[in-house]
């Protein structure tokens, strides 16, 4: 086929974007995708019984707030990526606030109680499913974030797949706290942590095979 | 065309209008053309990566911000397409046929670089030439051209990047050309 005849069926029918498309499809990816871990965790895991007064305790709202904040800067980073010419860029130490500031609250709330309550505290009950339940649960979201992928132009690919992988795990973390009966920072720091980078890692080695274009 | 002018067409392609969309895949052909024939050895159908640029540009067009320079998000995307058919083309590639390739246009290649690269240090002065020669070309250290040449070793080093400098303008510049 000759390009020219390609160009002008390449226009027909034209629709015209709206403003910030790439955005609104991430936007949607990751609704699609929420929605569906939402369903996952109420099907299966089930809500923490005691949401009602869980949700009384700042501890919860800091779990939420580390992994939203990571989610939203993986964001960032997936919005960068997406561009053909996108560069990483100096504010990657932004990832290190919300980390530091948890491993903060962590060191205050082990200074408030015996040295031999720290296990408990770092273990919790659950630190053996915990990391396997955000990344099952971060797959909804990276699936519909791999659909908003289908209309940007990453070039770098495992570096996308990352930054997919990473975004899916904070907010598939972020949606676990619903579930999640645990109570202690150094429980999220180590944990949550590992299941988000786990979902990052099998992004980041998915990203050259899924995103490819 | 300038960049200016393709950003406009880009814009206008993204709110609708598709004779500004039209105009830019036209005006953008013949650029993504100049590009893979200048980078692209045989064995490679040009023209169809052309094709198949223009359609990941046309589908991927959302990921143009329009506040941002056109040229680079297009390069970008030429290069990443470049690169695509390069490594599809090493999976498909049988590896009973790889030693005769290798050996065919390694070979070429290697001599027509080393062709053109005589070709460029034949047009700057003696001194500064056999300073490139020497230290870049052939491994030898800036101490030992310097003694062997009888000059000093800051001499050789501003000759070497006084007339890397004079090449790099004379490649930027022929490039333009084209």
């Amino acid at each position: 086929m000759d390009t020219e005849a390609l160009i002008d069926q390449l226009v027909q029918n034209l629709q015209p974007a709206p403003p910030r498309a790439a955005d609104r499809r991430i936007a949607l990816g990751l609704l699609a995708g929420g929605l569906v871990t939402l369903a996952l965790i109420v099907l299966t895991v089930g809500v923490n019984p005691a949401l009602d007064q869980v949700i009384r305790h700042y501890t919860f709202w800091v779990k939420w707030a580390y992994a939203l904040s990571l989610g939203v800067l993986a964001l960032g980073l997936v919005r960068t990526l997406g561009r053909p010419d996108g560069r990483l860029h100096r504010s990657l130490w932004l990832f290190a606030l919300p980390v530091v500031a948890l491993a903060a609250i962590g060191v205050v709330e082990m200074a408030q109680v015996p040295p031999s309550h720290w296990r408990a505290m770092w273990l919790g009950q659950t630190w053996m499913v915990c990391p396997w339940l955000i990344l099952a649960l971060s797959t909804p979201l990276f699936i519909g974030l791999l659909w908003s992928f289908r209309r940007m132009a990453p070039t770098r690919l495992g570096l996308a797949g990352a930054a997919a992988g990473l975004a899916s795990g904070a907010l598939g973390a972020m949606l676990y706290c619903l579930h999640c009966p645990e109570m202690s920072a150094i429980f999220v720091l180590t944990w949550y942590t590992l299941g988000i980078l786990m979902a990052a890692g099998i992004g980041a080695l998915l990203g050259p095979r899924l995103l490819r274009w | 065309m300038r960049e200016e002018e393709l950003r406009q067409l880009m814009v206008g392609g993204l709110a609708g209008d598709a004779r500004a969309h039209a105009a830019l895949l036209r005006a953008i052909a013949p650029m993504l053309q100049a590009f893979y024939r200048r980078r692209c050895a045989g064995h490679i159908d040009i023209e169809d990566l052309v094709q198949d640029t223009l359609i990941a540009i046309h589908e991927r067009r959302t990921s143009y911000d329009g506040r941002r320079p056109f040229t680079p998000w297009l390069y970008a995307i030429a290069r990443y397409k470049m690169i695509d058919l390069f490594r599809r083309r090493r999976q498909t590639c049988n590896v009973a046929e790889l030693d005769d390739i290798l050996a065919e246009e390694g070979f070429e290649d290697v001599v027509g670089a080393r062709l053109d690269v005589n070709r460029l240090l034949a047009t700057l002065p003696a001194k500064q030439a056999e300073a490139i020669r020497q230290t870049k070309l052939e491994g030898h250290s800036v101490a030992d051209h310097a003694g062997a040449a009888g000059l000093g070793e800051s001499d050789v080093k501003v000759s070497v990047h006084r007339g890397l400098k004079a090449l790099a303008a004379r490649l930027t510049g022929g490039a333009d050309g084209h």
